[in-house]
């Protein structure tokens, strides 16, 4: 064919074809970039909770107080240098929008937030007593105000003396000790050795949404770098987790997808040596993700910025069929007609991966079933595409490209031994994997989230380091309204006090100590004496001491003031770093309050709950955030594994229908399945524990183990198909080990199960296939 | 050659004036800041008597104690209160040992800006360190080796925000006076007997 007569055809239709695939393409494209919401609230990729344990504990990882709080550790400059940078640093993210406050225990950063305590102090007291405002009390307290005075604290307690001098104020705020505070050195936070100086700051933004903790974190290293650049600073806490696994998945996503599709692009080049073939086998993918990507934005109102990373792997997938109908055209073939010849093994190798994501899609975790219809919507649009829309393209031309000759192992092909002996490793490995059962399942929720254990490791050392008090374990008070639930937890006060001299715990932070109910405020109250007897009392108890009589007017102001003050309520602290805390601690949830007191340096929860049972009508349990995720994720793992029991039928039934023989079915589904298996095996040698991923992961690895076995038992009938099949298996399988292949090279946990699975699993499938599948050999039978 | 010629004119006036309003002063060389830690530092272990009084404008009269003040180097400070009743405060490296009223606490130095800056100007000047006095206060002297004052103001805001000036006073290596002038313009004044 001239190049002028080629061309003349193109204008009759191909160009028109050509253009108006395109047009549709960009539309599709344009309604996109309008309507697709992207969304990174990674809670998405936990499962979903049942009970109110696992309410409160996603409830907690979203935008809990736990979520909000960010560890900052200064480091690389002396004790003076840091101690001042940690002042500075304070006072400035204290101003931030970003932040609710920036603690790092000093004492002006207390007397900042202590003035609500100062105001509310008769109300807060445990301290408070009749006997404390008559004459005795009063003289009592007067003579240690005196001796203070010539004390070396004379000038700290000068300040408030006047109004407080009964001590409520420091009784209030010594109650609020929780014994878990860093060590201090020139009054703030300090690791132990004087090597890091600590803020702890709370973000205004809920740890779930990574995009403003990004700017949170910005924001301390933008302030730091003002206040002092030569101080480092290590961030850290579960905001900073979801900020940088985010940006994490971003970038090895990112740098991973290009880099394969680089490799997949040169070997594609490399095997059809023509640019019309390249093109056309991204065709399909790229229709598939963009539909796929805008139906998953209109079922589910957004599209989480996971679920897109996971892209990769629909690609890995959708690529292959293209090539499967290139590769497979004899020379001089039309398109249409392999497209033909090859309708029901492709049918059927899109349908069984259709079948096997509707396992995911059906799944309770938003993250996972959005994942599940990405896959399914994305792999049909794919396979329609490659059946109609590139034999539609291509018309009457026949796609010329040359076509490597892949060597076949004779002796492979007739030795029926290697095909024994892989029956009974498979065996082997079932029968390994069920005596370790379950040891290899991942357990903890940590396991599953996005962190790299890097971060995790930092984080546990500096929380160390802190002594921050061990955040996983809460005692829940419950209540018909906040009253109530406060009520629960201040009846709990006195067995948590004996809890922590037992040594059960090391420390605990009550709210109810800064929110005692209603009726022991006006009983504490109802102590103060009205204004005549408390200037009566005042006046004998400052007969003979050295203060000038007039000097305690304040005093006397105040508690005439306290009197008459409200109630200190929730809303009392509001706009303070106390306030910030406690709306974090007392909480609404499903139309019952909670009043959570966490509890540090718990050895024992199981011994805790007993003590509980002990004690009559206390509507207060344990709850341990840990025990609960692992319960959570043991939950999830049954209602996969049924879910994906259920798709595996489906399959079957699929296969039956399509190959219209249980015989052929069984000799696709055999190989597939072995695969699966040894993968497993192959992972857990490999030390890898299997989580929610690694099973997402090994459903692709049955829809793309399904697909090669189904090609090779299809092979047969024509010899001269057979090197055909023979190249197109060997470049679709290729670029499945290339593109998961570097995703396995991820350091973010779910890329790495996900690559690491299903490039070993692709492999395992393609060997099982070559052993197992051809038509006409016996499949050995499995033991 | 103008500038220079007025101010040469401005301190052959100056000087002299200085020397006149100082009349105790010798010659600057004899006797500076190092010359008297070499005095302090010399001082052996030693327990003394002491008055101290506290003038408030919270109080009609001054709070009046007495009791011992006891150093041993290096670090070791004991302020024993005998009257109006026993108390004792000891610092001793980064902790202060505190007895009142029979009951014993410890508070980490460290913890509190201005107890670690009132140990630093206890220890500094007892020890004659001058390095531990500079890490908190700018030092001035005044005076000669027979009858010195050394004003000692706050650098770090801990302490600053309570204390505006601590004030010793002595002759040769002897400390005879320790007054503590706080920012609300209350004072101690410890006197050695």
């Amino acid at each position: 064919m001239t190049e002028s007569g080629y061309l003349s055809r193109l204008a009759s239709g191909a160009v028109a074809r050509y253009v108006a695939a395109l047009l549709c393409f960009a539309a599709l494209a344009t309604l996109g970039a309008r309507t697709i919401r992207i969304e990174n609230d990674f809670t998405a990729f936990l499962p979903p909770s049942t009970t109110p344990e696992e309410r409160l504990l996603i409830a907690q990882l979203r935008d809990g107080l736990v979520s909000r709080l960010m560890l900052v550790a200064l480091e690389g400059a002396d004790e003076n240098t840091l101690a001042r940078t940690s002042r500075k640093l304070a006072e400035s993210l204290g101003r931030n929008a970003e932040f609710e406050y920036a603690a790092n225990g000093s004492l002006d950063q207390f007397a900042a937030q202590g003035e609500v305590l100062m105001r509310h102090r008769y109300a807060l007291s445990p301290a408070m007593s009749v006997e404390k405002f008559t004459v005795p009390g009063l003289r009592a307290a007067l003579e240690e105000q005196l001796a203070q005075m010539a004390s070396p604290f004379g000038a700290l307690s000068r300040s408030i003396m006047t109004r407080d001098p009964t001590g409520e104020f420091l009784a209030v705020v010594r109650q609020f000790d929780s014994g878990a505070a860093p060590g201090l050195r020139h009054g703030v936070w300090f690791s132990g050795d004087g090597k890091r100086a600590f803020l702890i700051a709370q973000t205004r933004a809920p740890g779930f949404d990574s995009e403003r903790q990004e700017q949170a974190m910005a924001a301390v290293r933008k302030a730091l770098a003002l206040e002092n650049p030569q101080v480092n600073a290590i961030l850290t806490g579960p905001g900073v987790f979801a900020a940088e696994s985010r940006r994490l998945i971003r970038t090895d996503a990112e740098r991973l997808s290009m880099l394969s599709a680089l490799v997949i692009l040169a070997m594609l080049v490399f095997v059809y040596r023509s640019a019309l073939a390249v093109v056309l086998v991204a065709i399909p993918v790229a229709f598939g993700l963009l539909i796929g990507v805008l139906v998953v934005n209109t079922v589910f109102g957004s599209v989480h910025a996971i679920t897109l990373g996971f892209a990769a792997t629909l690609i890995g997938e959708a690529v292959d069929y293209p090539s499967y109908l290139l590769l497979n055209g004899a020379a001089g073939e039309v398109a249409r007609n392999s497209a033909r010849r090859l309708r029901v093994t492709l049918a059927l190798a899109v349908l069984s991966t259709v079948v096997s994501a509707l396992a995911l899609t059906l799944s309770s975790f938003k993250g996972l079933a959005q994942l599940g219809v990405l896959t399914m919507v994305g792999v049909l649009v794919a396979g329609l595409a490659t059946q109609y829309l590139i034999p539609w393209l291509l018309g009457d031309r026949v796609l010329s490209f040359r076509r490597l000759n892949i060597p076949t192992a004779d002796f492979l092909e007739r030795a029926r031994w290697p095909g024994i002996v892989a029956a009974f490793t498979v065996a082997a490995a079932a029968a390994w994997l069920l005596h370790l059962h379950p040891v290899w399942w991942q357990r903890d929720l940590a396991g599953i989230s996005p962190v790299p254990p890097a971060l995790r490791v930092q984080d546990a050392d500096l929380r160390r380091e802190m002594g921050a008090p061990d955040v996983s374990i809460f005692l829940a008070s419950r209540g018909g309204s906040q009253e109530a639930a406060l009520r629960a937890a201040e009846n709990m006060l006195p067995v948590l006090q004996r809890w922590k001299q037992e040594k059960l715990i090391r420390s605990f932070d009550s709210p109810a100590r800064y929110l005692p109910p209603l009726d022991v405020q006006l009983e504490r109250l109802h102590m103060l004496p009205a204004q005549p007897e408390l200037e009566r009392n005042l006046a004998q108890a400052l007969k003979g001491l050295l203060f000038r009589p007039d000097v305690f007017q304040p005093f006397v102001d105040e508690v005439g003031a306290a009197r008459a003050t409200p109630p200190i309520t929730l809303a009392s602290y509001m706009g303070s770093p106390l306030g910030a805390r406690l709306s974090a601690l007392v909480v609404e949830l499903d139309g019952q309050w909670l009043v959570l007191t966490p509890l540090g340096g718990v050895l024992d929860a199981g011994k805790l709950r007993q003590e509980l049972l002990a004690i009559a009508e206390s509507n207060s349990h344990v709850v341990d955030l840990k025990q609960t995720s692992a319960t959570m994720v043991d939950g999830f793992r049954h209602a996969a594994l049924t879910q994906a029991a259920w798709a595996a039928a489906l399959i079957l039934i699929l296969l039956v229908a399509g190959l219209r023989s249980p015989k052929r079915a069984l000799q696709v589904a055999l190989p597939a399945g072995a695969a699966l298996i040894l993968t497993v095996a192959l992972l857990v040698i490999l030390g890898e524990q299997l989580s929610v991923f690694h099973l997402v992961a090994l459903l692709l690895v049955l829809g793309i183990g399904l697909n090669y076995a189904l090609f090779f038992e299809r092979v047969s009938e024509d010899v001269d198909e057979r090197p055909r099949i023979r190249l197109s298996l060997a470049v679709c399988s290729t670029s499945t080990i290339i593109t998961f292949g570097f995703l396995a090279l991820s350091s973010t946990p779910v890329l790495h199960a996900i690559g690491a699975t299903v490039s070993i699993g692709a492999v395992l499938a393609l060997i099982m296939s070559a052993l197992w599948a051809r038509r006409n050999e016996i499949a050995p039978a499995v033991t | 050659m103008d500038s220079l010629g007025r101010l040469r004119i401005a301190l052959r006036f100056m000087v002299p004036l200085i020397l006149m309003l100082e009349t105790n002063i010798v010659r600057a060389d004899a006797f500076d800041l190092a010359r008297l830690m070499q005095l302090l530092a010399a001082t052996p272990t030693a327990e003394v008597s002491f008055i101290e009084k506290k003038y408030s404008s919270l109080l009609s009269e001054p709070v009046v104690s007495s009791g011992k003040l006891r150093y041993q180097r290096p670090d070791i400070v004991e302020k024993n209160i005998e009257l109006p009743r026993k108390e004792q405060y000891r610092f001793v490296g980064d902790e202060l040992l505190l007895v009142r009223i029979g009951a014993e606490k410890r508070i980490r130095l460290s913890s509190q800006p201005l107890l670690l800056a009132f140990a630093a100007s206890l220890r500094g000047v007892l020890g004659g360190d001058l390095a531990l006095l500079r890490a908190h206060y700018q030092l001035s002297l005044m005076g000669d080796q027979p009858s010195w004052r050394l004003d000692l103001i706050p650098v770090d805001e801990g302490i600053g925000r309570y204390v505006e000036r601590i004030v010793v006073s002595g002759h040769e290596g002897r400390i005879e006076q320790i007054e503590v002038r706080e920012i609300s313009g209350d004072r101690s004044v410890l006197q050695v007997q």
